[in-house]
């Protein structure tokens, strides 16, 4: 029902929303890396909640390894952040932070719970000022480590019927780190969202 | 004669909330390009005395476009309007000619002093 009265209108205004977030976002990562920064252009779509994994893994690439790290809000709109590292870069992010020897597990943990932390407050923080929100964020909590990505979201691990998803993606320039950041937004959120984001498209 | 303004970006409500940033007594002709290729049709097209450029876009981005009008050396006034506000972003596209670069939202305040510093007349 939401989902077909989110319009075309609707789906490009939160795109431009993530696009604006997205860029603070960046360019802490790029303070924090000492390297810059390649934004994506946003990806908005309606996913069914038993779809959820093949639309992991159709935004991912399935079959890739991932660190995931899961952070949920809190506001007039409640969903999920969830951070995905690709493997490969895991590496790369703490040399470029200036770690001198190779992390024991616990560490580079911790790491990547930071690096996920300041992602998912700067971009949140960035889409919901738009809105005119305030979200409460949970402590971030690792949700796989090595994993391939369809096995990150099982149906029955979000209760929902039907989800809206936001993507963004952070990549360096000479470097394998790549990161997504993917919101969930259940049922539930979506009307709270499409009302906020009528009233952004009526002050044009 | 209107001067043509191009307003580069692949939202349909950025390029709306660049046209409302512009100055209403600014004599031009509006025209929108969702992408890179969009936007060098219309500029050849004669419609890009000035261009507002989104960066982040599909298939043909912001910088791809500054590179070809560099490279075909094209004379056209660019102002990138963009959400990557790394300053490498900005270094980058002032090397590639952009005249101005304005971080999104896209505001009148933003724009007014950057318009004047290169003498547009507004009634």
């Amino acid at each position: 029902m939401s989902a077909t009265r989110f319009s075309e209108e609707h789906r490009d205004a939160l795109q431009e929303v993530a696009n604006i977030a997205m860029g603070e976002a960046g360019a802490s990562l790029a303070q924090l890396l000492g390297a810059f920064v390649r934004l994506s252009v946003p990806r908005i779509q309606i996913s069914g909640a038993v779809s959820l994994p093949d639309a992991l893994g159709s935004l991912i690439g399935s079959g890739q390894r991932v660190t995931a790290v899961r952070q949920s809000f809190l506001s007039r709109v409640q969903g999920e952040a969830i951070v995905l590292f690709g493997e490969a870069g895991c590496a790369e992010v703490a040399d470029l932070m200036g770690y001198e020897n190779t992390l024991a597990a616990g560490e580079r943990r911790e790491m990547l719970l930071d690096v996920a932390n300041m992602l998912v407050g700067a971009c949140l923080g960035g889409i919901f000022r738009q809105f005119d929100m305030d979200p409460g964020f949970s402590a971030p909590s690792l949700l796989a480590e090595n994993t391939p990505t369809e096995r990150l979201l099982s149906a029955e691990s979000l209760d929902w019927s039907q989800a809206l998803t936001v993507e963004v993606h952070f990549g360096l320039e000479s470097s394998a780190f790549s990161c997504h950041l993917i919101l969930f937004l259940p049922e539930r959120s979506i009307d709270a969202i499409r009302e906020a984001l009528d009233r952004l498209i009526a002050q044009l | 004669m209107p001067i043509p303004v191009l307003i580069v970006d692949d939202s349909a409500m950025a390029r709306k909330m660049l046209e409302r940033a512009l100055p209403a007594g600014w004599d031009i002709s509006i025209t929108h390009a969702a992408n890179g290729h969009e936007a060098l049709a219309a500029y050849r097209a004669g419609k890009a005395a000035v261009m507002f450029l989104d960066l982040t876009m599909p298939d043909m981005d912001g910088y791809e476009v500054l590179e070809t009008l560099r490279r075909e050396h094209l004379d056209c006034f660019v102002v990138v309007v963009s959400a990557d506000i790394q300053p490498l972003a900005q270094e980058r596209v002032k090397k590639l000619g952009a005249i101005g670069f304005v971080r999104k939202p896209v505001t009148a305040e933003k724009l007014e002093p950057l318009l004047k510093e290169y003498g547009v007349e507004i009634r």
